[in-house]
């Protein structure tokens, strides 16, 4: 018992030294092995992902429009775009919105999904297959269905909302037009984005608590532990790094939702749900700027890797224990 | 080890797929076999049914049997980027129909051919205006006319008789007021009028004599907030509120001739391809349904009304530009300008030809309003407005309740800065 | 005893219940949406059931031109992408999960921010390097941009599994006898199933669902089209066929969860596994 719990609680207890034979122990496989095995992923990564955010960089320091897509004669402007960018107003309630609406969303989906994932655990094999499905057919509907959906569920004259409320007695629902409004639209989105978001979040967590091995909740349930307790000590520190993991990917989801806003309200009513991509989407198509668009995108990956700094700087020391 | 063998299998079977594929894309040069010159046209969805393509496929291929064409119909959803996506290609389409109010836009990007010395051997002196005026860009003409629709009122004849109404009596704003009240009892609606039809609201500021924008010294202003067009909104106001159309959507969310196949509904305002998807959906409304122009201020004058409708451009990276001025002179022509018209209802492209839908109902109210047809301002920058539309906005805020003249001035200022920022 | 239980369970069933029913309310409304006539999609009365049933809008989905060929398409490209990405993740999360090497944190951090990569703007660059590659209009364009759109992900999400697995369970299979990598085959890769699981599913819904590259880099070849801008083909002038789309959107769905129920099943089996020799 006691074995067990050495094995694989914090390793604060048992890595630090286990550390030192570790290399010594692996001599064979360091070498050229690693890197050969990176070597697609890097090579991939540079080609398709670097060298064409190089161009969009290169782009947003130049003068390029449809013009310049066609005949290709873009011109340097320094760091024009982005002082037409930074300059604008607009653009930086914008930001205070998307943090928000990020903020919003991540709290909300990370509560709900280990709820959902805590739940799935400790159901039947029956119930969980139910959930599970439920989720996963949650996570495949299209996003363009989804979100259509949601604006049907929320029309004025025809939604069910509107209609259930109603004949619930709140008659001043007749004909609501929920989209009109900014924050009941806002609202609406974060129900959407979460409710899009949750399975991915749940699944992960729950496949993350499959790998507590079933010992470990015995022998703390046989010292006596509550539940709560072992949640906090067997269950947290293992799932913690996927927990973190998943957190800092709703983060940048959330920053970068688009799809939904954009098939739902434009951004609209006025700018009430106009989040960094959709304006950087809304600049770019706006007199085709692709450079300003461009612009706006450089900015939010900045502004993103801002919040997850305190993530990286986690993750690099967790790199240097292991 | 299943696992291994699914994954194993399925990369076998990319593999497999993308060999197929690539060796499939041999035959893309763009000439196809005997020397023939192929053409790729592109044509947008329901421009043309499927039998007249067929028809004026195998009459251009008899009149050119040089020329092998292909026409593929494309989808309006994301149109914009793919024709930009096409135009900037190294392997472009030949022929691509565009929306009228579009062309300005690709042609400042240089990507069309100026087809501007052609004018004269298409005959454009009788061009629709509304289409040809857009399909120009300073002095230069790139987008040939291609076909107009603009707005009518589609009414059920069987609910108008029943309330004892002349449909042709119509002819004022207050007269089709007044009809309308008339029909809109219990549960049936006067008019169905969703409240963010931008189009509709346009005509009745054009019929103020207002505008959408107005330039001055090359500078855009929006002008939603003119006395005319605040009149403009009040009647819009006042005319939604006889019918039980939602506020914050247009007419495409709900699809409104969908609404109207419920039968509860005795006017909307659509072109009058609206009717034949009415009677689609509710064969019952077969033969009751029935067109007029929307009425204008005073009975001499019909009400304004936007030109939608088509233009043909050829990129400029066409690498057969004769073979495709070929097309367009071919389908711009008379005689297939008389059977499109005929066989879609539309207005042809030349005032010289509308004797040509004179026995079609639909299209001949369509004429009425065509004759004093107008185009949104014709600028690059004002597919920035689109992109985000302010005016729906502005429609449902005062609709809900909103203070119209305030409402108005935030509009127009979102109009001004969109217009600034886009070209 | 039982009873008690059973009231025990009370609270973790309801929720459960009302987990599904949220879940499953849009997703059950746009199956009810696939089958209810036009007339009755969005009315003033909605109506929980449908009052009448029509497989209408599955029959106009089915019939629409090329339904065949474009799910042939997206079926390729998917896969094509989500097996590439699993290949070269799973190579490169071994690299980082259980070896020592230089450069290491730099690759994992590269990944990370590779997370943060803007698609909406690359779309741009992406069109202008495939236009002077020659690479527009073909299907293995799509292939490799979804690759590197679930690449990053995948790799992150197996690093973190294989992390969990302690490597005790491998150095003893090596003492068994087996090679390094013998023993990541036959030990480690059986409890990695849930994560292939999550990544896999994740690449595929990606891929699956992806439009505005589709839309973009297949110009001229109508053939090399994929499922999402065909489904756009339901959209006219008049508004937008919602019955037919809601029909192909869940035709569209459901493979997503025929994945998921086959690979469910090499989870419990990888965990049946995964005890035995543990």
């Amino acid at each position: 018992m006691s074995v067990v719990r050495e094995r694989t609680t914090p390793r604060a207890l048992t890595r630090p030294p286990r550390r030192p034979p570790g290399p010594h122990r692996r001599p064979t496989m360091s070498g050229a092995w690693p890197y050969l095995l990176v070597a697609p992923a890097v090579l991939g990564m540079l080609y398709l992902l670097v060298y064409p955010l190089a161009r969009a960089v290169l782009i947003s320091f130049q003068d390029f429009g449809l013009r310049q897509l066609i005949l290709g004669d873009a011109h340097f402007t320094g760091f024009d775009n982005y002082t037409t960018l930074l300059s604008d107003p607009r653009f930086w309630t914008v930001v205070r919105r998307t943090f928000l609406f990020m903020a919003v969303n991540v709290a909300l989906i990370m509560v709900l999904s280990t709820l959902v994932a805590l739940m799935v655990e400790r159901l039947g094999r029956f119930g969980r297959t139910a959930v599970l499905s439920a989720l996963v057919l949650t996570w495949a509907m299209p996003v363009v269905a989804a979100t259509t959906v949601f604006q049907w569920l929320f029309h004025s004259e025809f939604g069910i909302v509107n209609h259930a409320l109603t004949g619930l007695g709140f008659s001043s629902f007749d004909g609501y037009p929920w989209l009109a409004h900014g924050p009941a639209a806002f609202t609406i989105l974060v129900a959407l984005v979460v409710w899009q978001s949750v399975p991915f979040a749940a699944i992960t967590l729950y496949s993350a608590l499959t790998t507590v091995p079933a010992e470990l909740y015995e022998a703390a349930r046989i010292d006596g532990a509550s539940g709560p307790r072992i949640f906090r000590s067997v269950t947290l520190p293992i799932v913690r790094p996927i927990f973190m993991l998943v957190l800092s990917l709703e983060v940048i989801w959330t920053f970068k939702a688009f799809v939904q806003i954009w098939v739902m309200t434009r951004g609209g009513p006025g700018d009430a749900t106009t989040i960094l991509p959709v304006y950087a989407v809304q600049t770019a198509l706006a007199g085709q700027r692709y450079d300003l668009g461009a612009a706006a995108s450089m900015v939010t990956v900045l502004l993103m890797s801002g919040v997850l700094v305190a993530y990286f700087r986690q993750m690099f020391r967790q790199e240097n224990e292991l | 080890m299943k696992l291994r063998l699914l994954a194993g299998l399925s990369a076998l079977v990319a593999v497999a797929g993308l060999s197929a594929c690539s060796s499939s894309d041999s035959g893309d040069g763009g000439s196809g076999d005997g020397g023939r010159t192929r053409i790729d046209v592109w044509l947008m969805r329901d421009s043309v049914s499927a039998a007249f393509q067929k028809d004026f496929e195998k009459g251009f291929e008899a009149a050119h049997p040089d020329i092998d064409v292909r026409i593929q119909i494309q989808e309006w959803d994301g149109i914009g980027g793919k024709v930009t996506a096409a135009l900037a290609s190294n392997d472009a389409p030949d022929v691509i129909e565009t929306g009228n109010t579009q062309v300005a836009q690709f042609a400042q990007s240089g990507g069309l051919q100026d087809l501007t010395d052609k004018v004269d051997d298409l005959g454009g002196k009788d061009w629709l205006k509304g289409l040809a005026e857009p399909g120009a860009y300073e002095g230069k003409q790139y987008g040939i006319p291609y076909y107009a629709a603009n707005r009518v009122v589609v009414y059920r004849t069987d609910l108008f008789e029943k309330a004892g109404i002349d449909a042709t009596a119509i002819k004022t704003r207050d007269q089709w007021i007044a009809a309308t009240r008339k029909l809109n009892k219990g549960k049936q609606q006067g008019i169905y009028l969703p409240g963010q039809n931008w189009y509709t609201l346009s005509g009745f500021v054009w019929d103020e004599g207002g505008d959408l924008a107005t330039e001055t010294g090359g500078r855009w202003k929006g002008a939603l907030d003119t006395p005319e067009a605040l009149r403009a909104m009040a009647f819009y106001e006042k005319l939604q509120a006889l019918g039980k159309g939602p506020k914050d959507s247009d007419e495409a969310q709900p699809p409104q001739a969908e609404v109207m196949a419920k039968g509860q509904v005795a006017q909307i305002v659509s072109v009058p391809g609206g009717a034949t998807v009415v009677a689609q959906n509710n064969p019952e409304l077969k033969g009751k349904l029935g067109f007029f122009p929307i009425p204008g201020k005073t009975a001499g004058t019909p009400g304004a009304v936007f030109t939608g409708g088509s233009d043909l451009v050829i990129p400029a990276v066409s690498q057969h530009h004769d073979a495709a001025y070929a097309f367009v002179k071919e389908l711009t022509g008379d005689a297939w300008q008389r059977k499109l018209a005929v066989a879609m209802s539309y207005v042809p492209n030349r005032t010289t030809l509308a004797d040509a839908v004179a026995k079609d109902p639909g299209a001949s109210a369509m004429a009425v309003g065509a004759a004093v047809g107008h185009a949104t301002p014709n600028t690059p920058g004002w597919a920035a407005v689109e992109a985000k539309n302010p005016i729906k906005d502005y429609m449902t805020s005062v609709l809900a309740g909103g203070d119209p003249a305030r409402e108005a001035a935030k509009a127009s200022d979102a109009i001004t800065s969109a217009m600034t920022s886009g070209s | 005893m039982t009873s008690r239980a059973a009231l025990r369970r009370l609270p973790l069933n309801a929720a459960a219940t009302v987990t599904v029913a949220l879940c499953l309310f849009p997703v059950y409304w746009m199956v009810a949406t696939a089958f209810k006539p036009s007339r009755d999609i969005q009315s003033e009365n909605p109506q929980l059931l449908p009052r009448s049933w029509t497989l209408d809008h599955f029959r106009r989905a089915i019939d629409a031109d090329g339904f065949g060929l474009f799910w042939r398409n997206s079926v390729l490209v998917t896969l094509g992408a989500v097996a590439l990405a699993l290949l070269v993740a799973l190579g490169a999360s071994f690299a980082v999960a259980r070896m020592r090497w230089r450069g290491r944190r730099q690759f994992m951090l590269m990944v990370f921010v590779a997370q943060m990569a803007p698609w909406e703007s690359l779309i741009i660059p992406v069109y202008i390097i495939s236009r002077d590659t020659g690479m527009l209009d073909r299907l293995p364009t799509l292939t490799l941009v979804y690759f590197m759109m679930t690449l990053p992900f995948t790799i992150v999400v197996l690093r973190g599994f294989i992390a969990t697995i302690p490597a005790e369970l491998e150095e003893s299979a090596q003492v068994d006898g087996c090679t390094r990598l013998g023993a990541f085959r036959h030990v480690a890769f059986p409890l990695l199933a849930p994560g292939l699981m999550a990544t896999s599913l994740f690449g595929y819904i990606t891929a699956w669902n992806e439009f505005a590259y589709a839309n973009f880099l297949i110009i001229k070849e109508q053939d090399h089209r994929t499922l999402p801008v065909w489904l756009s083909s339901f959209h006219n002038t008049f508004g937008t066929d919602w019955g037919a789309t809601m029909a192909a959107s869940t035709l569209f769905a459901l493979p997503a969860l025929a994945v998921f129920l086959l690979l469910q099943r090499h989870v419990t089996s990888g965990f049946a596994a995964g005890a035995v020799k543990g």
